[in-house]
């Protein structure tokens, strides 16, 4: 029993998908099944590593302690055409190849800070070939809906109710919230 | 092969036959079984049990593997159903795949269609708006189609006895346009929507704005606990199924109650091919069914036929069911089967802001919203165009995220949104005038997996429907204004004429069998033991979502058909 909640939970961390064990240790693909794109280890980890980026952990789970590079994926393969999954993946090398050239590393190895370099020029858009705002356009849209929608943001940090049973139309508005 | 069951013709033969277990087929079956009729109920789909056959009810979004969207492929696959709003990851299993059913778009039509027990009655907007005599009234006044042979006084006690048995949630407003019924509670107004109410209570005379009249259990009664259904907990999640059963479908009431009486035989995977007519009794015997499964073809004899496949499909039975007295189809004689077929033009909104009531917002969900009923034409013609529209209406106040950057600053942002400003929205809901160009016929060559012929369906809008959504946005950019709304932003929504989801008409109800299929008892006029009581008798549509018209019409006309069975004039 332990063991089979100790999967349950592991499957939903990974933000409901379920890992497959077929693919553990085979050290070829990723760690979901996937039918149209091929994602190595390596990408995987990486993706990981830009969706920690994208939201940290900070003393509560980030996208990567949640699995959401997963649920990426997932949408990644099932969700979008066949261009913008080439676009995806070629924006990932290519980002990596500006890692290389700017810092002489990964995006893995690198510091925070030159993280964080990359990123800003992904947000605002900086000159970066075509590929790349693709693969960060689908990369933080993805991230963001499935840290929102993760078990763990929907039953702790933004508490989605199955059954609120009352309509309040004049509910005073508390302080911390207000716009 | 030889079932003895089946084989034997008396254990093919049954008081009456209820084709479609939809919201009306639902109370066909309920009445028929309750006043002691053995009820046979064909329904084409699969068997769908109250709660068991809920697949999603319970499930969290982050259960679903893409979050309620669907894949690419399941979009492209189904471009027709894909359109339709409640079409999702959620929902799928309860809709038709374009590719399952085909049919032959003459002009673009949406037909969006739910083959299981129960039908469309799962997948409702659950609104419940009474029609009045000024909608009863209207063909004769305005003069087109034909008259119903009806009016209100004839339908009001059956309105009273589905609504007390369904469970409608409603407040008494008082108005002549949208009369009272048995309602429950109503589900509350926000601040902003009563707000609106009172500005045009103030400045427009004869406009209302009231909480919208809705199918789901406030306050549950003993009626409804009987039936083993529960408060609705203002989940929002209808369309998946309710395991409260708080809002009312054919699973959750009708069929379980008919079920209870012991009389009610249901009969999934069993596409109705035609109605036979005996022409020596003149009178309608039964039906063939073909098995989906087996694709068998099967005889089931009843001496009472109610007709409730939705009603493009009813058009479709009836077209399909000829002989030489009907060579046109059954109860065609004057040519009209299939004809005047109508819908609802959803096909504008508007949306807007308001600045005030800053220090209120809205607390937990509701099932249902604001309605505008209609304020066009309702006491006297006074535009340039017939008829008019109904609107919903609906003011919320969301939280928001600004998600540009990232890091523990979009985190913060993630996990601490802002309240939004007052939003309002609102939609048209037109009546659309029946014309006889707009119809639906079989083709004559071109056959369903059943080898039923397709149906071809030629039905668009008019000049009138575009004055109407003309006159929508100007009047509802007007009393925006005038209540202080800001950013108001009218919509353009062109959208093919069936994503309405209320096609009605072709077998219309009328008094003289000339201009009509239907008598003001659903009875086809020239095979009288013939009952078509879902949308396809409607002569004209109102601006009212149809189903609670429906429902009366068909309890109204299942009492009428116990009597006269008991009379034995059936």
């Amino acid at each position: 029993m332990k063991r089979r909640s100790a999967i349950r939970h592991l499957a939903v961390i990974a933000g409901g998908i379920a890992l497959l064990p077929s693919c553990i240790g085979s050290g070829e693909s990723a760690s979901i099944q996937l039918s149209q794109i091929t994602i190595s280890p390596e990408q995987e980890k990486l993706l990981a590593e830009i969706a920690g980026t994208l939201i940290p952990e900070t003393g509560t789970p980030g996208a990567k302690e949640l699995g959401v590079h997963l649920f990426v994926l997932k949408m990644l393969d099932d969700c979008y055409e066949k261009g913008d999954q080439e676009q995806f993946l070629q924006g990932l090398d290519r980002l990596e190849k500006i890692a290389r050239e700017r810092y002489g590393k990964g995006f893995i190895g690198c510091s925070t800070a030159e993280r964080e370099q990359l990123l800003t020029a992904m947000e605002n858009n900086e000159g970066l070939p075509e590929e790349i705002a693709t693969f960060y356009r689908i990369m933080k849209h993805r991230t963001v809906q499935g840290y929102l929608n993760s078990e763990y943001v929907m039953t702790r940090e933004r508490v989605y109710e199955m059954a609120p049973g009352r309509y309040n139309g004049y509910y005073p508005v508390k302080e911390n919230i207000a716009s | 092969m030889a079932n003895l069951n089946i084989d034997s013709i008396k254990d093919r033969t049954f008081d009456a036959i209820v084709i479609g277990s939809g919201i009306s087929g639902g109370w066909a079956a309920k009445e028929l079984t309750e006043k002691g009729l053995k009820t046979l109920v064909l329904e084409r789909g699969r068997d769908v049990r109250h709660i068991k056959d809920y697949p999603t009810a319970n499930m969290y979004p982050f259960e679903f593997e893409h979050r309620g969207e669907l894949p690419l492929s399941v979009r492209k696959e189904n471009p027709i159903v894909n359109r339709c709003y409640a079409f999702d990851e959620t929902t799928q299993h309860f809709f038709v795949k374009d590719h399952e059913h085909p049919y032959i778009q003459e002009k673009e039509f949406d037909w969006i269609r739910g083959y299981q027990v129960g039908g469309r009655s799962l997948l409702w907007a659950r609104q419940t708006q009474r029609w009045s005599n000024y909608d009863f009234e209207g063909p004769a006044r305005d003069g087109f189609a034909v008259d119903w042979p009806i009016r209100y006084e004839d339908i009001a006690p059956w309105y009273s006895h589905v609504e007390r048995f369904a469970g409608i949630a409603g407040n008494r407003d008082g108005l002549a346009e949208l009369p009272d019924g048995e309602f429950l509670p109503a589900f509350p107004l926000n601040a902003v929507e009563e707000y609106f109410g009172k500005q045009l209570r103030e400045k427009f005379k004869g406009r209302h704005m009231i909480s919208a009249r809705c199918a789901h259990l406030s306050n549950p009664q003993p009626i409804h606990l009987e039936q083993g259904r529960a408060q609705c907990l203002s989940r929002t999640l209808c369309s998946r199924g309710c395991p409260l059963g708080g809002y009312y479908s054919s699973n959750s009431s009708t069929l379980p109650w008919a079920e209870k009486t012991g009389n009610m035989t249901l009969r999934p995977f069993s596409v109705v091919h035609s109605i036979l007519y005996d022409e020596n009794k003149g009178r309608a015997t039964g039906v063939r069914v073909i098995d989906s499964n087996t694709k068998e073809d099967i005889e089931f004899y009843a001496k009472i036929i109610f007709v409730n496949a939705g009603s493009l499909n009813s058009n479709l039975i009836l077209l399909n069911s000829t002989s030489s007295r009907f060579p046109n189809g059954l109860g065609n004689d004057n040519g009209l089967l299939g004809k005047y077929i109508a819908f609802h033009n959803y096909s504008a909104s508007i949306s807007a802001e308001y600045e005030g009531f800053k220090e209120l917002t809205t607390d937990g969900r509701r099932p249902t919203g604001g309605y505008v009923p209609r304020f066009r034409n309702v006491f006297r013609q006074e535009t340039h165009f017939l008829r008019g529209y109904a609107a919903g209406f609906s003011a919320y106040r969301s939280m928001e995220t600004d998600q540009s950057g990232f890091g523990t600053v979009l985190k913060d942002k993630l996990l601490n949104p802002r309240l939004g400003p007052w939003r309002v929205g609102s939609h048209m809901m037109g009546e659309t005038i029946p014309k006889e160009s707009n119809h639906v016929r079989l083709d004559s060559e071109q056959k369903d997996p059943w080898g039923i012929p397709l149906l071809r369906i030629s039905v668009s809008y008019d000049e009138n429907d575009r004055k109407l959504k003309k006159d929508y946005h100007e009047q509802f950019q007007e009393m925006f204004h005038a209540a202080g709304f800001t950013n108001i932003r009218p919509h353009d929504q062109p959208r093919a004429p069936g994503l309405d989801i209320h096609e009605m008409g072709g077998v219309r109800m009328g008094k003289d069998p000339k201009t009509s299929l239907l008598n003001k008892w659903n009875q086809l006029h020239t095979c009288k033991n013939v009952f078509v009581t879902d949308g396809a008798c409607m002569t004209s549509t109102a601006t009212q979502n149809p189903s609670l018209t429906y429902m009366a019409l068909t309890a109204r006309a299942a009492n009428y058909a116990v009597e006269e069975f008991g009379k034995k004039n059936l």
